[in-house]
């Protein structure tokens, strides 16, 4: 079991510090943030250029800069933005819980829509209900989420009035932006929670249960339920990293001063330790949970630590 | 996070606390949308109309120019050219104070150029606009002379906003660059009352501002990127001005019975130039056949609304060397053809035009270009780049194709400025073209302080440029807000530096 | 040993009938498009702007901001959505399946390669690569399609190197190897057409997936040339719109969800009847 514990981590630090290395070296590629700064300002010479390529220290060698940056992480600490010289770990101190909360009521949306979905149409299988259950579903997801945020916004902030159409001011501007990420979750979501209460159902105890007179509600949600979770939770795991990098656009669109905003606006500003910063916490969280979800499966099932 | 909800909630019932019970005649807060954070308040760091929109209402400088584009006296009281245009002499306002309670005096603008003009302003952008200053010296605690390397026509100007703004000497030494950076102290209107950057900034008033308090208690900005969005939160009530919106959009805000959209002449100019030194655009003929292909004038009243004019040379109307005598190439399909024809350029011969892809209303008019561009038989194609990719590297470049879309705004409204950057040989923005003719018109204008041989001067250079056809002409962009009706007393400056000083809300 | 597994499940659910309908009619109306609409649905007509649909018989759908017609740029504009989600997952279940046989059938370094740079890919988030690139190389629907395939075929290859780890123990294949049969035999005629059924139910929910991805990433100012129509560049073009001219954006965005939601129903399908143990997503 150390031996594989050992070795998972050793794994996970390799694509963490194979990711660093092919952003830092991406970003480079982008152009010069020099020219950036100073945009279309007066007579800009190119000493002027030079000064600030020496300020902002990219007169140094790649790997001198890159060993920089390792250097800095490793004391937790990643650079401060070209612009305005804040440090990244100040803004990504900011911007990550901002995005980890939208992400965690995204997925709380999507399991709030697909668990009583799912096992209706498990209960209903064949059923008109559940193939209407399943096309809705992923009817769901068959909108770009742009297209669908931009109809909510629409539809609830200026017809109705309702919520505010962007913005970061409690919890009634999280509604719409976690609603529109959630949904694009629920289809997936609906299959497995259908797929494992199938199997739950036909299993051998549930029939007992039901044998024994127990209520069909008990032996749905207190015996069937509990077993479905299981995959449920382990596959919402695996989602989070793609719900996460799905949010820029969701963010952009709500102005959610999120990790999506952050990274996008790091692009088009050529600023380098931020875009470096936020690529590189992404993979540690991204790698981090499915490091977890491994080890939990190890503990779980022993055949998978010796494949 | 809950908890920083609770806490932003229950300030804001305190603020609702505080607006329920003030004193009639409060002037509330006033909510304004940007594009972007500048990510510094430092005037030093920063180029963007956007830093201005905000820093302008913190930050003073010598002069001031008003909504109506005149200069003002600010923290001097007057200047006197002298030496041919080689010094300035200010008179310097008494009992101003920083908003830390500094003292305005002779040594903070003595301060602020030598920052400026030293290895602190080096590392930021705006140190090349100021080069022309040699030195300032004090001559007593309210009297200083700007010594200069040569005369410069439109120093005056640059005086009155960006990196000339006035910053507190002690309070930067103490606290340092980065500190001041997200931490502002001015002599303005407003001061600092919270920075979250990405997020927003809020200001409140400064109640010892030397021109009289401002009339509201405070002003939050917040940084929305995609206007569409802005214009949501505008329709929701829950903003007072959107600064970005869509030309498209103009429709829907005025369709709102609280709200309306104020529109006034701007300094945005906006043409396709060319390519003149490869491909089909080469040919100066063709060039001409290109721009007499296109119908501007339905472009401007049909897709612009008439939120636009239509340009001759690449200024506008109130820009210093607009010649109004100057005319344009007529809309003329049927002459463009027979140019093309005879300049040997075969139909479907392809034309790329490269544009901004995020600018959605260019977008629109390069697809209309490019239908008029079908129309005399060429086949055109539209490459959307990301705006900082196709001013940073394809045009200095000269890697674009043969026409790119380029927009320009100088707030100086002086056409020296962009000409000189557009024409003159090796420039950045000029990639293609050398013509020693148009280097030896713009080198004199800068050598010359006499206004009016000036103006001669800069007018040759706009009608030297229509005549060899080195661009596109298309628009003069009006500055557009859309505002909430609640708001009272606003003039809406034409370069979009906002000034709320005397702003009421409802 | 599949056909025992189909006839567990009704061939013909209505998930495959409406399927098959929706996606029958959004190729049938682009691939027609060059038949129907000549010009492209290029032609502009600044006197005709914003006509709103079924009033105007030359121009059912109305017509755009340019006065061009929406229904010749809804049907022609098809043809981006189809040829990115086509090519980007044919490339990517090309290459991903090639390094999933290699990977799950010889092991040893291959597979240990494979499996790294699968975690480096899934570390990376796709819309920031896009975004990075996008703004190195300026876009174009190639970069795109090359993208979708960079980020993707890690997805196949791990599917395949997973059926391929439970194959190549199997009798028939350890006979074959026996026999001395040549590998590229083996694992092409062998191997392969018992692990392909996983990798075709991905492919199809991978082609709905980048028709929306291309449509995102133009919202987010990345797409290709506005003069060619696409869907989600009419959508991120006419967002402005949406208040006063609603159909330029409704029925490029029905194109979408008709599209999407018919890949969506076959896949899901394709999935149940070939590969009902499936651990896809």
């Amino acid at each position: 079991m150390a031996l594989f514990l050992t070795k998972r981590f050793l794994q996970a630090l390799f694509v963490v510090f194979a990711v660093t290395l092919l952003v830092a070296w991406a970003v480079r590629l982008s152009g010069d943030p020099a020219i950036m700064l100073t945009g279309g300002a007066g007579s800009v010479t190119e000493q002027d250029l030079v000064n600030i390529r020496n300020a902002l220290g990219l007169n140094r060698p790649f790997h001198e800069q890159y060993l920089g940056f390792l250097y800095g992480l490793l004391h937790g600490d990643l650079g401060n933005s070209f612009v305005g010289g804040t440090p990244v770990t100040q803004l990504v101190a900011k911007a990550l819980p901002a995005t980890l909360m939208l992400a965690a009521a995204a997925i709380f949306v999507s399991i709030a829509l697909a668990v009583p979905l799912g096992i209706r149409a498990a209960i209903k299988r064949g059923s008109a209900e559940d193939q209407a259950i399943r096309i809705a579903s992923l009817a769901g997801l068959s909108f770009p989420n742009f297209w669908l945020a931009l109809m909510m916004v629409l539809v609830f902030s200026i017809l109705l009035k309702w919520l505010p159409p962007s913005g970061f001011d409690g919890p009634v501007s999280l509604i719409l932006p976690a609603v529109t990420a959630g949904v694009i979750n629920t289809a997936a979501n609906v299959r497995l929670v259908r797929t494992s209460m199938l199997e739950t159902l036909s299993a051998q105890y549930i029939m007992v249960a039901r044998a024994k007179g127990l209520a069909e509600r008990v032996v749905l949600y207190k015996h069937a339920l509990r077993n479905s979770a299981i995959p449920l939770v382990t596959y919402v795991g695996i989602q989070f990293g793609n719900l996460v990098a799905g949010l820029v656009v969701i963010e952009r669109v709500f102005n959610w001063p999120g990790m999506g905003s952050l990274a996008f606006d790091a692009v088009a500003g050529r600023d380098y330790p931020v875009l470096q910063g936020v690529v590189t916490v992404f993979a540690i969280l991204i790698v981090s949970v499915n490091l977890l979800i491994d080890i939990l499966y190890g503990l779980l099932d022993p055949r998978i630590r010796t494949e | 996070m809950l908890n920083r909800f609770s806490r932003l909630s229950m300030a804001a019932a305190a603020a609702a606390l505080v607006l329920g019970t003030a004193p009639a005649g409060a002037g509330g807060r006033l909510s304004v949308a940007q594009a972007l954070d500048p990510g510094t308040w430092d005037p030093i760091d920063t180029f963007l109309v956007d830093w201005s929109k905000v820093a302008n209402n913190i930050y003073d400088g010598l002069i001031q120019r008003g909504a109506d584009m005149r200069l003002t006296p600010a923290l001097a009281t007057s200047w006197k050219v002298a030496d041919n245009g080689l010094s300035i002499r200010f008179e310097l306002r008494k009992g101003v104070t920083f908003h830390n309670g500094e003292p305005f005096d002779a040594q903070a603008v003595k301060y602020t150029f030598d920052r400026l003009l030293g290895t602190e302003g080096g590392k930021g952008p705006q140190q090349s606009n100021y080069n022309v200053i040699e030195r300032v010296e004090v001559i007593d605690d309210h009297t200083v002379n700007m010594v200069l390397k040569k005369p410069d026509p439109v120093l005056l100007i640059k005086l009155a906003g960006y990196g000339a703004m006035i910053v507190p000497p002690k309070y930067v030494a103490e606290k340092g660059d980065a500190y001041f950076n997200t931490h502002p102290v001015g002599t303005g209107p407003f001061m600092l009352e919270s920075y979250e950057p990405k997020v927003g900034i809020k200001l409140k008033a400064n109640p010892n501002f030397w021109g009289g308090a401002p009339k509201l208690d405070g002003i939050d900005f917040r940084f929305i990127a995609e206007p569409g969005t802005e214009v949501a939160e505008l329709q929701a009530g829950r903003l007072d001005i959107a600064t970005l919106i869509p030309l498209s959009q103009i429709e829907t805000i005025k369709k709102q019975a609280n709200l309306d959209v104020l529109s006034v002449p701007g300094p945005t100019v906006v043409v396709l130039r060319f390519n003149t030194k490869n491909g089909i655009t080469k040919d100066e003929n063709v060039r001409k056949a290109l721009i007499m292909a296109v119908d501007r004038d339905t472009i401007t009243k049909e897709i612009l609304l008439g939120q636009a004019k239509p340009i001759v040379s690449f200024q506008s109307e109130i820009s210093f060397g607009y010649d109004p005598n100057l005319k344009p190439l007529p809309y003329d399909p049927a002459g463009a053809k027979k140019l093309l024809a005879a300049a040997k350029v075969a139909p479907g011969t392809a034309v790329q035009l490269d544009i901004r892809g995020n600018d959605s209303t260019f977008r629109e008019v390069a697809q209309a270009v490019a239908g008029y561009l079908q129309g005399v038989g060429l086949k055109p194609t539209v490459k959307p780049y990301e705006t900082s990719v196709l001013l940073n590297d394809i045009i200095p470049a000269g890697k674009t194709g043969e026409m790119f879309h380029t927009q320009w705004g100088g707030w100086t409204f002086d056409f020296d400025n962009t000409a000189y950057l557009m024409y003159h040989t090796g420039e950045k923005w000029n990639p293609y073209d050398s013509d020693p003719k148009l280097d030896a018109l713009l080198e004199k204008q800068r050598s010359i302080t006499d206004q009016n041989e000036r103006l001669k001067l800069l007018r040759e250079v706009g009608a030297y440029v229509a005549g060899r056809a080195l661009e596109l002409p298309l628009y003069n962009l009006n500055t557009f807000v859309g505002i909430n009706k609640r708001v009272k007393g606003f003039d809406l400056p034409g370069d979009n530096r906002y000034r709320f000083l005397n702003v009421t809300v409802e | 040993m599949r056909a025992s597994l189909l006839s567990r499940h009704r061939l013909l659910s209505i998930e495959l009938v409406l399927g098959g309908i929706l996606l029958a009619v959004m190729l049938g109306g682009v691939l027609l498009s060059g038949w129907l609409f000549p010009d492209g649905g290029e032609a502009m007509d600044l006197r005709a702007r914003l006509l709103p649909p079924f009033v105007n018989a030359a121009h059912p759908l109305g017509t755009d901001p340019l006065g061009r017609d929406v229904l010749a740029r809804v049907s022609t504009g098809g043809w981006i959505s189809f040829s990115v989600g086509f090519w980007s997952v044919v490339g990517g279940a090309a290459l991903g399946t090639l390094a999933g046989l290699v990977a799950g059938y010889y092991r040893g370094i291959a597979e240990t390669l494979l499996m790294r740079f699968a975690d480096v890919q899934l570390a990376l988030p796709f819309i920031l690569l896009a975004i990075t690139f996008a703004a190195v190389v300026g876009s174009s629907v190639s970069l795109l399609i090359v993208l979708m395939i960079v980020s993707q075929w890690v997805q196949y290859a791990r599917v395949v190197r997973g059926s391929v780890l439970s194959l190549r123990e199997r009798e028939f294949i350890q006979a074959s190897r026996a026999f001395g049969l040549p590998d590229a035999r083996i694992l092409f005629v062998h191997v392969l057409p018992n692990a392909f059924s996983p990798v075709l139910v991905l492919m199809t929910l991978n082609v709905a997936n980048n028709i929306l991805l291309e449509s995102s990433l133009t919202f987010l100012g990345l797409g290709v040339d506005p003069l060619v129509p696409s869907w989600g560049g009419m959508l991120a073009d006419g967002r402005t719109y949406m208040q006063t001219a609603w159909w330029i954006t409704v029925f490029p965005g029905l194109a979408i969800m008709m599209t999407v939601l018919g890949l969506n129903l076959v896949g899901d399908w394709l999935r149940d009847n070939l590969d009902p143990t499936s651990k896809l997503p």
